[in-house]
């Protein structure tokens, strides 16, 4: 009979509790998907690229565990008390009945146990699927042919799943049932509301929702203008008036409720009942609705950050070169190089092998005059003032001593590239700015100035500016980059370098070699051959391998948080909102004596459930505006700043596609609610 | 003159066959405008139920009840809605008054539930305010109220839409003494003042004392009925009666007068 019970009331929390079942359920992906990290095709492909960054990336996994175990207990201490309380009158009756209090603790522990094996048998396979397809969906999306496709199931990160996942169940479970078990059974039998709690005078309130207000305003001030992150205080202020003013706004909030409650129109069905019932929630849980209203801050926040982060970091430009060969001084250093590779028989995997020269102005040494272009400049001044031509003012004002890049190197980059040929006469030169310094705007506008071919002076010789801007990148290496430099016919440029350059000696792989397997793969065996040349290279991949691990490790992280803050401060939410609905069902029965339909019922219940998730909602939505934009600005490095517009736009359509799992959610406690209060229609026997 | 209230073979049956029970077992009777009629019966006798039915808490299993001229039976949705909001007020046991409400809110639930602009009932609210003495609490929450207080709130809410009958479900069940005198006295000027039609239901012989008329009622047939005989017969003398009734009550229907 005893094991009849467990099965029944365990089978029947999963019925009737979906949103409980779907917390836990949540709480086991979150597990897996954090543990098994390191096995995502992308992972693994970093830690062969980029194998220190990874390491450190890795070590802070248990942290990130520990931090997912630590957050996720509340959500299921609030689910598991949801649990318990709509079950309080059964406990009360089997005490009545004699049941001694810790076979009803044991009860309820085997229970506990029994739904927590059956998350577990459906929760891991469900986990290690989605792994799965995030591993796939971001090698597809980092590209497939590059990384290749791993099974990225760990026995590890089940264990621990398992392992973390029972731990924060039972350390939920022995806090609710101990506190359960020492109520009163007079207590457990009856359902009691919250009551009407001590009010102060609305003049407190009133204060502070101004105090919220204020406090919230000037820390939006401080991050949106960046003096948050000039220093550790400026943050810490700025996260304490956020906190502060959050916590000061919900509590005050009844102020404003009682002023609605005062003049509004009473005449809508139930328009008072849905107030004071929401009145009554921001009363007795204001810190609670604030705690959720600031993950749901988070959330948003860590969720525009990290789309925005992967955006900027996984715009790739289009990929020329495959290898760089560094060390090079002299001309013989890259026949050096050539012959290197025919000793190892490893010419032939390239099918384009070619120098890259950039040197200084040795015929000068006044490098604060060396070059000028004063025309240009006044253009730049004469246009419309914006952004992009201050930084642009601003940039070239230091370009005062340039790069020289020969045009015969530049155009045979422009052929692997597939662009076509620069042309220059004699006493021309284009502008070469790598594309991390300028962008499509600041691109257009001084191509508009370059048609009317400018004149500057190169070392007191007039030359004139022509062509456009050219952005393709010399090297592999994305961190080797020129901010400004010449390209000019090749005389010139022995004139003007008087034969002192540096030589990159760049490489396209052969297409018989790249067809054979995926680039990583081709890539990798040929790094293993080429270092047993001794020679010094730089490879497209590891140039790649840095970028991704940029986006993988904000973007990744940051999302991953994101999704367990807006799940858990939406948990919250609706299992408050249901528990209250359920301590409260005397007033529902009380409302159909008095005549309310099924309907108007529902409709009431679910403004108050539009409220009550809107409320903290609506908050946090307003607060990430700035949050996400005191984010970017504060941590995104000056050239990823100048999309910032674009950004804040991505990020606004991120919060936007955030409402809508919001808007998911608060249909899904709605429909809960509507099952509720058609059981409540059915009449009960009170005597 | 019509009855307001007709109920004609009234049955409620829960159960299958074997193990049915019959809660109501064909009651026939009506309630003319201006009545106070009382049902009187032990726990389990059907009273409850009956007002249920009346109340369309629960459907009977056969039988009509007809309210003005109309077969409930028959009311859906919005009609329905209607009829529990205007057509009868409910007066409980234990007030059911919402504790998250003030009395003036809780007063005009019924005109929020009903669509009728407050200010139509505003003069309402006031009279019956000062008649039930309930000015002092009305922006007060249940939780500050005596338990008189609460049920003259709870009152107020069931006449405010001045319904064709109040139903009353043991009114003085959760209230002392001095607090149910008061109450009934309340509610017997309410149907001697505004001709307000009152079935109540009571276990109270003192509460039912002042009815015109009890209905007693055992295992779900009515088996007797007192009539007062006003103004020949004093509240007191009606009072004995009812506790000769009563203690017949206890012995079944072979100890019947």
């Amino acid at each position: 009979m005893f094991f009849k019970l467990i099965s029944r009331g365990s089978r029947r929390n999963r019925k009737e509790n979906s949103l409980f079942f779907s917390s836990l359920l949540v709480s086991v992906l979150a597990f897996y998907m954090i543990l098994s990290l390191s096995h995502q095709d992308v992972m693994i492909f970093l830690t062969r690229m980029e194998s220190d960054a990874v390491d450190k990336l890795m070590t802070i996994i248990p942290v990130f565990y520990g931090l997912t175990l630590f957050i996720l207990f509340f959500l299921i201490y609030y689910a598991g008390k949801y649990q318990l309380e709509r079950r309080r009158h059964e406990f009360g009756v089997c005490l009545m009945l004699g049941m001694r209090r810790v076979r009803l603790f044991a009860m309820l522990l085997i229970e506990d146990l029994q739904s927590s094996l059956i998350v577990l048998i459906i929760g891991l396979p469900a986990a290690v699927l989605l792994s799965e397809l995030v591993s796939l969906i971001t090698a597809r999306l980092v590209g497939i042919g590059i990384i290749g496709h791993h099974i990225s199931f760990s026995f590890r990160a089940v264990l621990w799943t398992a392992a973390g996942f029972l731990l924060i169940k039972l350390m939920a479970f022995l806090i609710l049932s101990g506190r359960i078990s020492r109520q009163e059974i007079g207590s457990l039998l009856v359902e009691t509301p919250d009551g009407v709690k001590k009010q102060m005078p609305a003049l407190v309130y009133g204060a502070s929702v101004l105090l919220g207000i204020f406090c919230l305003t000037v820390a939006y001030g401080l991050a949106i203008h960046g003096e948050a992150w000039s220093g550790v205080r400026q943050m810490g202020l700025t996260v304490f008036l956020g906190l502060l003013g959050t916590f000061a706004f919900f509590w005050g909030l009844r102020f404003p409720m009682e002023l609605a409650l005062r003049s509004g129109k009473h005449n809508r069905k139930l328009h008072v009942f849905h107030l004071r019932q929401i009145q009554e929630t921001v009363i007795h849980r204001s810190s609670t609705l604030a705690i959720c209203s600031l993950l749901i801050l988070a959330a948003l926040c860590c969720f525009g950050t990290g789309v925005s982060v992967f955006r900027f970091y996984g715009e790739s430009e289009p990929h020329v070169l495959d290898y760089t060969f560094t060390d090079c001084e002299e001309e013989k250093d890259t026949e050096f190089i050539r012959q290197t590779l025919a000793a190892y028989q490893l010419d032939t995997c390239f099918s384009d092998l070619f120098e890259m020269r950039t040197g200084y102005i040795r015929t000068t040494e006044d490098h604060e005059h060396a070059f000028r272009m004063e025309p240009l400049m006044s253009a730049l001044r004469e246009l419309p003032a914006s952004t992009d031509t201050e930084v642009l003012l601003n940039n070239l004002g230091y370009a005062t001593y340039p790069h020289l890049i020969p045009l015969e190197d530049y155009n045979r980059l422009l052929a692997a590239a597939g662009l076509p040929k620069l042309t220059l006469d004699a006493k021309e030169a284009a502008i070469y700015m790598d594309s991390g310094f300028t962008n499509f705007e600041r691109t257009k506008l001084l191509n508009r100035i370059l048609e009317t071919e400018p004149e500057a002076i190169l070392d007191q010789e007039t030359i004139h500016l022509t062509g456009t801007v050219q952005t393709t990148s010399l090297v592999t290496d994305r961190s080797i980059t020129l901010a400004f430099a010449l390209i000019l016919p090749d005389e010139m440029f022995e004139t003007y370098t008087q034969g002192t350059y540096n030589i990159y000696l760049n490489g396209i792989l052969a297409d018989e070699e790249t067809e054979q397997d995926n680039l990583m793969s081709v890539i990798s065996d040929l790094n293993q051959r080429l270092d047993k040349t001794g020679l010094s290279y730089e490879s497209y991949l590891q140039n790649m391998g840095r970028q991704l691990f940029y986006m993988v490790a904000a973007s990744y992280i940051t999302i991953y948080l994101a999704i367990i803050f807006l799940i858990i401060a939406n948990t919250v939410i609706g299992v408050q909102f249901l528990m209250s609905q359920q301590k409260t069902n005397r007033r529902y029965r009380t409302l159909i004596r008095l005549g309310a339909a099924y309907d108007v019922l529902c409709r009431s219940a679910r403004t108050q459930i539009n409220w009550y998730f809107g409320i903290p909602a609506t908050v946090a939505a307003f607060s990430s505006l700035f949050g996400v934009r005191s984010l970017l600005g504060g941590l995104l490095s000056f050239d990823a700043r100048s999309n910032l517009a674009e950004m804040m736009f991505l990020s606004a359509a991120m919060i936007l596609g955030l409402c809508v799992i919001e808007y998911i959610y608060i249909a899904a406690v709605k429909r809960s609610s509507d099952r509720y209060l058609l059981t409540l229609m059915v009449p009960m026997r009170e005597e | 003159m019509e009855p307001v209230l007709k109920i004609e073979s009234l049955k409620k049956y829960y159960g299958r066959s074997k193990n049915q029970t019959k809660a109501l077992d064909g009651i026939t009777f009506q309630v003319m405008p201006g009545e106070f009629l009382g049902i009187m019966g032990s726990s389990g006798s059907g009273k409850s139920t009956l007002l249920n039915c009346i109340a369309t808490v629960i459907q009977p299993t056969s039988g009509t009840i007809t309210m003005n001229g109309r077969a409930i039976q028959e009311l859906k949705g919005a009609a329905l809605a209607d009829y529990r909001g205007k057509e009868i007020g409910y007066l409980f046991q234990n007030f059911e008054l919402l504790d998250n409400l003030t009395g003036q809110e809780n007063i005009l639930l019924p005109l929020s539930l009903h669509g009728v602009p407050e200010k139509e009932s505003k003069k309402r609210l006031e009279q019956l305010a000062s008649y039930l003495e309930v000015k002092d609490v009305l922006h007060k929450f249940p939780a500050q109220m005596s338990g008189g207080q609460k049920q003259r709130i709870a009152a107020a809410r069931a006449l405010i839409l001045k319904p064709g009958i109040i139903l009353a479900d043991e009114p003085t069940g959760a209230l002392d003494s001095r607090n149910a005198k008061a109450l009934m006295e309340k509610l017997l000027g309410l149907n001697r003042q505004e001709q307000a039609t009152i079935l109540m239901v009571t276990h109270d012989s003192n509460a039912a004392s002042y009815c015109r008329r009890i209905l007693f009622i055992q295992d779900g047939v009515i088996f007797h009925e007192l009539r007062r005989s006003i103004p020949e017969e004093s509240r007191q003398e009606f009072y004995t009666r009812i506790l000769k009734v009563m203690a017949q009550l206890g012995g079944g229907s072979a100890n019947v007068l």
